[in-house]
């Protein structure tokens, strides 16, 4: 493969390095090559230059490193499937980078190397890329799995070569189109062919879907027994130990953070050693993250309010002002980040039992709340200062309107239950959200019933006051755009159900860009929206 | 105090072995250049060296319980080339017949490419030793499953005491490449709970096969 087409970015933050490898790669025939010296410059790049391959070290200074790079990059799809990445490591860091979960680099080349080894690599990974592009097509920003698997099939007939590639971006597909039982045979054909970690954590996975637990369970076991190091395995071992024993949950993490410190896994293990109500192991996990990146790049609001709660309830409640202090100064001021605060603040004051300080400070909160609309977990955490201050009924209509905006969303009802647990409300809350999931379910149900019966008038009255009413809930979003579309493919176009349905969908994309329905309500809009009606490819 | 010692020979150890591991790379550099025969019995050097060296502390962490295999991926084809590139050129007069249809077919499979190479290089280099003036390298799926790369060479064979297993050493080595090899052949795991090995023959020449599961 020609390299001199092709655009390069490397990521490097020492001078010396940048330097040798910038000319490691001229000699290697990639001549367009932009540099970043950090992940600021880094990001900023990836958008203007759209390189053909990542370069990058795993070392990045300021407590940050190129896998955290990769995942947020991936994750938020800054970086086509069908761009390279290829990380350079020490033998350090050679394990973190080779055993990283979900998102795992393209290629590794453990320093020091030659130019022409560097070329090698880089040849090899681009010529899979090429290989594999016909299926990385439908698996960028507008994704159609159908396609892409129906690509994977195209290509398993034509390429030997890259089999075991394609089978396993097969395996990543057929979950996303919920077809759990063929993914399960799908890993199950693998292992007799080959043993493989990812494939033995799709097969586990592929039984979490279909309520076989304890079977994944007993193989994640098995798995970690061979694969003592893949970091996957674990992650899931303790989402599924998490339902029921949330102390076994703890030592799974502990584990997994044996072989790997990582960022979100000390954040997890956090939020398990809260619920276990082992609050010194908390606040050191906490602490931990907040003290860590000095980027700021991947700071969350989450790790400070985790770090000031797990200090309110050991009673440090100078540690936790602090933390909450520091978390003002480490954001840019919202209206988000004063509701969080002042509830933060009021659950130390609540705490130490100063009652009117945690009463200013939970009126503070409320008044923002009722101002701006806050994102779920700022709003549970002014629910749970409300529990603080004994205003429960306040707490459960705040917990009452984030359930039923967020209903499909497990984790953040399980957020909301931790809220109900800490107020030593756990059985009332399981019943209230069980409660307030079916009563969503039904009401979505109900409408979709009328709107096939042909009422579609009063379905699209309920569904377009429901999402009106409750502007992150994307299912309810999509299903008031189905029903006036519905009304449209039978009565003809209407201007004001156009611009209506196109408004929803553009609710439901702010809501989850990932639901799984936005694809077939959008082809809708597309198959009865007339041509001057507002398009949705701007989206 | 023994595990001060310890300690210290591993930190000496493993940076000996970086020392190394930059001069090969250094040495590399030169090699691009008008080739001679000199830098390259050098670079042979360094990169046996520096093999050797991480063999040792690979065993050290072993018993130190801090081995971890990185199981991965690999495309077996990159790997032979790898292999064959890190091998090096070979000794005047001897020839080396690699069957590689194996690793086209199989395409990939998922084992610690780091240290599965330095076995077998360490195989290859003392087949390469042995032999009168051919090396035999080949890949295969094994009988019961897993995959068997083979080294072997129209030597003498091995010493009877090695192929039964009473030493690792010979009269020309350490022993080092066949603890390493069996140590680490063990390590590679299925879930299923099948383990690696080795397995030493004399064809009469001596055969050295590893077979991962």
């Amino acid at each position: 493969m020609d390299l001199r087409g092709k655009r390069g970015l490397l990521i490097e933050d020492n001078g010396d390095m940048r330097a040798s490898l910038r000319a490691q790669l001229a000699t290697a025939g990639l001549e367009q090559c932009e540099v970043a010296r950090n992940i600021k410059e880094a990001v900023d790049r990836l958008h203007r230059a759209r390189p053909d391959l990542v370069v990058c070290d795993y070392n990045l200074g300021q407590g940050t490193d190129g896998q955290q790079f990769l995942e947020m990059v991936r994750r938020k799809k800054q970086l086509p499937l069908s761009c390279a990445f290829l990380m350079i490591t020490g033998e350090n860091s050679y394990e973190q980078v080779a055993t990283a979960a979900e998102y795992t680099p393209d290629d590794y080349l453990l320093k020091p190397f030659t130019a022409d080894k560097l070329a090698t690599r880089i040849t090899r990974v681009l010529d899979k890329k090429a290989a594999l592009l016909p299926i990385y097509r439908w698996m960028g920003t507008k994704p159609d799995p159908e396609k892409a698997l129906a690509a994977c099939e195209e290509l398993l007939t034509a390429n030997q070569r890259y089999a075991l590639d394609i089978l396993r971006l097969k395996g990543e597909l057929l979950p996303s189109l919920g077809r759990h039982a063929e993914a399960l045979a799908h890993y199950a054909y693998i292992l007799t062919q080959c043993a493989t970690p990812w494939a033995s954590v799709g097969h586990a996975r592929a039984l979490v879907a279909l309520a076989r637990e304890d079977e994944a369970r007993s193989e994640l076991e098995q798995a970690l027994a061979a694969y003592p190091n893949y970091l996957a395995a674990y992650d899931l071992l303790a989402q599924i130990i998490a339902k029921t024993d949330k102390s076994a949950a703890q030592q799974v993490m502990e584990q997994a953070l044996k072989v790997a410190p990582s960022t979100q896994r000390t954040r997890e293990l956090g939020a398990l050693a809260m619920e276990n109500k082992d609050f010194s192991r908390a606040e050191a996990a906490f602490k931990r993250v907040v003290d860590k990146d000095r980027s700021g790049f991947f700071k969350s609001q989450d790790d400070f309010a985790g770090l000031a709660k797990s200090c309110v309830e050991q009673g440090k409640t100078t540690e936790a002002l602090a933390a909450i202090k520091d978390l003002g100064n480490s954001f840019s001021r919202s209206p988000e980040l004063e509701a969080r605060q002042a509830a933060l603040e009021s659950q130390a004051h609540a705490k130490a039992g100063d009652t009117a300080a945690a009463k200013a400070a939970l009126e503070r909160a409320l008044t923002v709340s009722r101002e701006a609309k806050l994102d779920a977990l700022t709003a549970l955490e002014v629910s749970q200062a409300c529990f603080s201050n004994g205003r429960s009924e306040e707490a459960k209509a705040l917990i009452q309107y984030v359930a039923e905006n967020h209903h499909e969303d497990d984790a953040v009802l399980a957020r909301a239950q931790g809220v109900f647990a800490a107020a030593g409300l756990h059985d009332e809350g399981t019943i209230f959200l069980e409660a307030t999931k079916k009563r969503m379910i039904k009401l979505n149900n109900d409408a979709v019933g009328m709107a096939k019966s042909g009422d579609i008038d009063q379905a699209i009255a309920m569904l377009t006051e429901a999402a009106d009413r409750l502007t992150n809930n994307a299912q309810i979003a999509l299903n008031a755009a189905l029903a006036l579309l519905m009304h449209i493919h039978r009565n003809g176009a209407d201007s004001d159900k156009i611009a209506k349905a196109h408004r929803y969908i553009l609710q439901a994309i702010q809501a989850n860009p990932d639901h799984p329905k936005l694809g077939e309500v959008s082809s809708f809009y597309r198959k009865v929206a007339p041509p001057d009606a507002p398009p949705l490819e701007d989206v | 105090m023994a595990e001060q010692i310890d300690a210290l020979v591993a930190a000496a150890i493993h940076d000996a072995k970086n020392a190394l591991m930059h001069l090969d790379t250094q040495l590399a550099e030169m090699a691009c250049r008008p080739t001679s025969a000199d830098f390259s019995a050098a670079r042979a050097t360094t990169s046996r060296i520096a093999g050797q060296l991480t063999e040792l502390l690979t065993l050290y962490r072993a018993q130190g319980g801090q081995l971890r295999l990185v199981i991965d991926d690999h495309d077996l084809p990159d790997f032979i080339d790898d292999l064959l590139v890190e091998l090096g050129p070979l000794p005047e007069n001897f020839q080396l017949d690699c069957t590689r249809d194996a690793a086209d077919q199989l395409g990939a499979w998922a084992f610690d490419a780091y240290l599965v190479k330095l076995a077998l290089l360490d195989a290859l280099r003392n087949a390469l030793r042995h032999a009168r003036s051919r090396v035999r390298f080949s890949l295969q799926t094994a009988a019961q499953g897993g995959l068997c790369f083979e080294v072997a060479d129209d030597g003498p064979g091995f010493p009877v005491a090695i192929l039964a297993g009473e030493s690792t050493a010979s009269s020309q080595g350490t022993g080092l490449g066949l603890s390493f090899a069996r140590l680490i052949a063990e390590r590679h795991a299925t879930p299923a709970g099948k383990h690696g090995h080795v397995v030493l023959a004399n064809l009469p020449g001596a055969s050295f096969k590893l077979t991962l599961p």
